[in-house]
């Protein structure tokens, strides 16, 4: 099975958020990067298939600046064959635009199934996935938690308000992977030391200027102080009173 | 002076301590239990300063001689310098001599130290002191340990050393009265122990030579010398630190450090605070474990401690930015285990001890004796056996280093102060005018653990503190803000003694900066994916033992 | 003319509450640039409740159909909504940031070469552009955005564009279309759990944290959510989805959802800034907890202090009989 997984660099999740003095960017002193956690269940889900098929090929690609290196590094830690940087100073605002560039990418590598994780874990877009399937007309199913795939067909679950959907889609496809598809593995001692020697190519990105533009970064608003109601059961009355009257949610 | 509880009044830590479970520490090499096993020629156990200056030294050494050497360097945190936590006001000395070609600018500290400052605090004034001639700083450099380890990191890497990080390592590996390797923990585990889908078995890795470079309270380095039965002629002595990094509105100019106030007076111990830009600034209290009162609360003093105009100035309207703690080994000379060496394994760095608490240097003694120890090893590697006469070499460098002469002209410094703070003053100021030699004799101690604590509610300084959220923070913050985010379903690692009595787990819970105890009930609850690994519960209470890599904090520049 | 598309989500044949929202943003938008509001359904026949889009502000409502949509199908949507949107020559396309819309809204604006501003808290029309607030950084932060291409495409996360009711009645068609669902087939939906409303979309979220100290303690909680009739869902922290209580799919912050109610309680919750990061938007936030001194009444709107096994039931019984 040839297989490609897209994979992003990001802060880490419980990074605390301090604006760049150009008020439009992460401040990133002190900042650590890692691989996007969906892309994880990305990476592990094709290593499982090219298991599953015993024999086959996983590349990893990613889009972002020389540091990126060390995410597709640890993509390769967990067993991927090789990797791919589409070197960037900066990943563009305009999902459409990285998608265009890992669509140049992808076009010509052959193959079954191109998985991506649901989103980023610093920008929140869900997108890039579903834009590269487009843009390669491929068949897409987004947010996978499930997946089954007989020969030449798949069949994946994903979760929608209140229910699961079943979905039936023909290969090669595009996927975005969701929490709950697989465990992922920790990369092994020899798995580390082996991603050392596997190939990684560097390309140069080329990137159009893209339809968004950042106007700016800002911290939420403060909440203003609460203040507690009362104590025990017989506060709940004065509760309801200001959640009708004064907060007007009931 | 506090007055010390009689036999029987109060409660003795040690009662209640498990032993140390060599049983799961040393393992036979050959025993089942291991998934893949790794064969190098030099392990290193931790990639803090001393495991990463030895790891540099011998790729150094083996470049000059044209040789190749696989050496492999275990950390447990998930990324480089996550563990890793110091003030820190740093001795360049050692780091010019692993890196003679660089010059300081090259070095990854902050800032030269310009000016200092120690005060003798009370509730709400302060004393200037002159500097103690043990705590002068000039030529001196603030630095994150951090920010240096990850530095060493690169270098290590960069001279084709394996360094592999999220793995901890759990049991020596022994053949006979030999070191001959370790194996790491296992990952992926639930609760009760049994697999997960994503679980991984141990890893073995074998070497001619086992660098133990754990760090404060090591496991495998308290396992070793109990084996081996080597000890020093005091047991080691251990103060905790709790910490914050703080981005400030107010600019520091200066590194501060301060006595008394909010310490009991039969406690020991003080404050520091360092900028490590005019507008970061580090901040801490450290304790001597040894303490007395059994409500006494590291982390809940520190939170007070910030409240006094001379840290509030600097801290009103800024933001802590992180929180973590740590022990330090204060035991000095005469804690020294008798020999740092044996066949197959050196002992480098702070589990050997190397910290001198009067001046508050560990870094600079860390990669030092890495740097021998690496030098020691390749010698015996050259002579193609690691024998322990071989290896001895590296203790009879530490100890004609000056890691060795320094520590042996404070050696009684910290021991003074047993006691009490005013008697302790006095008897380290002799000290340090006569160099050391008045009082002279070896101060004769107990294990921490032996202290006995006194139970009187409410007899230190208002602990009792409701965290505002801006200026004090509960334990539960603190962690969040120590980067934890370890796994909640991951199997217990603090291995609990006999029965516990509401006092003690009130005893535990305040010793803890990280609410890993709690008294629930009149009972002991164990919140251990709160632990941040700072030992604490090692040296007076449960035992701690490795858990999956990558658990504990995710320190960034502390 | 510049005129505005309010992609309307149905399902089985009705439309969804995000769609009057998505209505609300399209007027709102429409009327800063002056224009019309289309809302576009795409369903296998009628659908009920699209001619009540005119009252929320679309000046037409039409309804694409074609027997392959009586279920969701990716590319058949996005093919006649992109074809629909390049004919019209819309200046703006809203979809909601839901299951089905954030699948559907990236397609589409693929086809059509533009970009995507998905998951959008706030929209408006200044110097000339569309501009949009998206929460980043797990909420933490917050990007503004200015769309430079034509149509702009957005997302609208759902239960923020508060549904507003005007009294203009638009107009409503029907127009089968040709098309084909595409090659990804929905070929059923199994329910999570009996009509339980998902914690991302529910007005209503009660959470529930340790301090429920079993599994089973959670019933509590669900009978509150009834009480609410069918507006609230019941979700978890962290810790004790972690410990297995309850699915992941409850799961309020971080790795789990963000959701945006109207109203939060938090149940048993101490306040740790992972479950803050999921909750954070939320309009109204009243906190139930023992420990008066919990993190969790900083952020909290009200907050009571007790135990929650008393006051929860007591809320349950008042709340009940505020709905009748």
């Amino acid at each position: 099975m040839k297989i490609a997984v897209c994979v992003k660099r990001v802060p880490d999740s419980e990074t605390r958020v301090k604006i760049a003095s150009d008020g439009k960017s992460l401040d990133e002193a002190g900042v650590k990067f890692i691989l996007n956690p969906y892309d994880e269940f990305a990476v592990e889900e094709a290593l499982r298939r090219k298991e599953q098929a015993g024999t086959g090929d996983v590349v990893v690609v990613s889009l972002g600046p020389a540091a990126a290196q060390e995410t597709i590094r640890t993509a390769l830690a967990m067993g991927a064959d090789r990797g791919v940087l589409l070197e960037a100073d900066r990943v563009p605002v305009d999902g459409l635009e990285v998608a265009k560039a890992l669509a140049a990418e992808l076009k010509h590598g052959g193959y079954d199934l191109i998985l991506f994780g649901k989103m980023a874990i610093d920008d929140y877009n869900h997108q890039v996935g579903p834009m590269v399937a487009e843009l390669l007309d491929l068949p897409c199913v987004t947010a996978v938690a499930h997946l089954d795939i007989a020969g030449q067909r798949g069949t994946a679950e994903r979760e929608i308000e209140g229910g699961v959907e079943i979905v039936e889609f023909p290969l090669p496809a595009v996927l975005t992977t969701d929490k709950g598809l697989n465990e992922p593995r920790y990369p092994a001692l020899k798995g580390i030391m082996a991603a050392k020697k596997k190939p990684l190519e560097l390309k140069r990105a080329a990137l159009g200027a893209g339809g968004l533009e950042v106007l700016g970064l800002t911290p939420p608003p403060q909440r203003k102080d609460g203040k507690v109601v009362g104590e025990g059961p017989a506060a709940v009355p004065e509760l309801l009173r200001l959640l009708r009257e004064e907060a007007k949610v009931l | 002076m506090g007055e010390r509880p009689g036999k029987g009044e109060g409660l003795i830590p040690a009662q209640y301590q498990p032993p140390l479970p060599l049983d799961k520490l040393l393992v036979s090499v050959g025993a089942p239990g291991a998934g893949d096993r790794m064969e190098l020629d030099v392990l290193i156990v931790g990639a803090g300063p001393a495991g990463l200056a030895a790891a540099i030294e011998l790729a150094h050494l083996a470049q000059r001689d044209g040789t190749e050497l696989n050496i492999g360097v275990l950390e447990k945190a998930a990324a480089l310098g996550e563990h890793c936590l110091s003030g820190a006001v740093v001795n360049p000395r050692a780091f010019r001599e692993l890196f003679p070609e660089l010059r300081d600018s090259d070095f990854p500290f902050r800032a030269p130290v310009r000016n200092e400052a120690v005060y003798l605090l009370t509730a709400d004034s302060r004393w200037r002191l002159p500097t103690p001639p043990t705590m002068h700083n000039r030529g001196n450099y603030v630095a994150s340990l951090c920010e240096i380890v990850r530095w060493l990191g690169e270098q290590a890497e960069a001279l084709g050393v394996n360094v592999f990080t999220g793995f901890p390592a759990a049991s020596l590996l022994v053949d006979g009265a030999r070191v001959v390797g370790v194996r790491t923990a296992a990952s992926g585990l639930d609760r009760d122990s049994r697999p997960l889908a994503n679980s991984l078995a141990p890893n073995d890795l074998v070497a001619k030579v086992t660098v133990l470079a754990e760090g404060t309270r090591g496991m495998l380095s308290q396992a070793w010398c109990t084996w081996q039965q080597v000890t020093g002629e005091n047991p080691q002595l251990f103060a905790l630190g709790v910490k914050e990094l703080w981005e400030t509105r107010q600019p520091l100019d200066t590194i501060i450090h301060t006595l008394g106030w909010p310490l009991p007076s039969d406690a020991f111990g003080g404050s520091f605070m360092y900028p490590l830009a005019p507008n970061l600034v580090a901040l801490g209290l450290v304790v001597g474990l040894d303490y007395t009162d059994g409500a006494l609360d590291v982390h809940g003093l520190l939170q007070r401690m910030k409240l006094h105009p001379l840290f509030r100035r600097y801290l009103e309207g800024g933001e802590m930015v992180e929180w973590g703690a740590k022990t330090i080994p204060e035991g000095g000379y005469y804690s020294l285990p008798a020999r740092r060496s044996g066949a197959g394994a050196v002992i480098v760095g702070d589990s050997a001890g190397f910290v001198d608490v009067p001046s508050l240097k560990g870094i600079h003694y860390a990669v030092h004796s890495g740097m021998l120890a690496a030098r020691a090893i390749f010698g015996a590697l050259q002579a193609g056996e690691a024998s322990p006469a071989r290896l001895g070499e590296y203790d009879r460098m530490v100890s004609e280093s000056f890691v060795v002469r320094d520590l042996y002209r404070t050696r009684n410094m910290r021991l003074a102060f047993k006691d009490g703070f005013y008697r302790g003053g006095l008897k380290a100021a002799l000290m340090t005018l006569t160099g050391g030699r008045l009082p002279g004799r070896k101060i004769a101690v107990e294990r921490d653990a032996e202290v006995e604590r006194r139970l009187t509610a409410g007899a230190s300084p208002g602990l009792d503190l409701v965290p505002d959220g801006k200026l004090t923070f509960s334990k539960v913050d603190g962690v969040f803000k120590s980067g934890n985010a370890t796994r909640d379903t991951i199997p217990g690692h603090l291995i609990v003694g006999r029965e516990v009595t509401p006092e003690l787990a009130e005893f535990y819970a305040r010793m803890c900066p990280a609410g890993v105890y709690e008294r629930a009930d009149g009972e002991l609850r164990v919140n251990a994916p709160n632990c941040i690994d700072c030992k604490a519960t090692d040296v007076l209470g449960p035992r701690w033992t490795p858990r999956e890599g990558g658990s504990g904090p995710r320190y960034k520049r502390m | 003319m510049s005129e505005v598309l309010a992609v309307a989500e149905q399902r089985d044949g009705a439309l969804r509450k995000v769609a009057s929202e998505v209505v609300t943003g399209a007027r709102r938008l429409a009327d800063a640039l002056a224009a019309r509001v289309d809302a576009l359904v795409v369903a296998a026949g009628p659908v009920q409740g699209a001619d009540q889009l005119g009252g929320f502000g679309a000046d037409k409502v039409i309804t694409l159909t074609n027997p392959a949509f009586g279920r969701y199908a990716p590319e058949g949507y996005a093919r006649v909504i992109a074809d629909r949107a390049r004919a019209g020559g819309y200046r703006a396309v809203l979809f909601a940031a839901s299951a089905g819309g954030r699948d559907l809204a990236p397609r589409v604006a693929a086809r059509l070469g533009v970009a995507l501003a998905q998951d959008i808290t706030d929209l408006a029309f200044e110097g000339g552009a569309v501009t949009v607030i998206h929460p980043v950084y797990a909420g933490k932060a917050l990007l503004k955005l200015k769309l430079t291409a034509t149509p702009a495409v957005v997302s609208l996360r759902p239960n923020v564009f508060t549904p507003v009711q005007r009294p203009k009645a638009g107009t409503a068609e029907i127009v089968a279309v040709d098309a084909a669902a595409g090659r990804v087939v929905v070929t059923g939906v199994k329910a999570a759990a009996a009509g339980a409303l998902d914690v991302a979309e529910a007005s209503i979220v009660i959470s529930g944290g340790r301090g429920l100290k079993e599994p089973a303690n959670f019933k509590v909680l669900e009978a509150l959510a009834a009480a609410f009739g069918g507006r609230a869902a019941v979700g978890a922290s962290r810790a004790v989805v972690d410990a297995g209580w309850r699915p992941h799919a409850d799961q309020v912050g971080q790795t789990g959802k963000t959701v945006s109610p109207t109203l939060y309680i938090a149940v048993g919750i101490s306040g740790a800034i992972q479950h803050l990061a999921g909750m954070r938007t939320s309009k109204v936030i009243v906190a139930i907890n023992k420990d008066k001194d919990a993190p969790i009444f900083k952020v909290a709107d009200y907050g009571v202090v007790g135990d929650l096994f008393e006051v929860v039931p007591k809320l349950t019984e008042e709340i009940r009989k505020l709905n009748g």
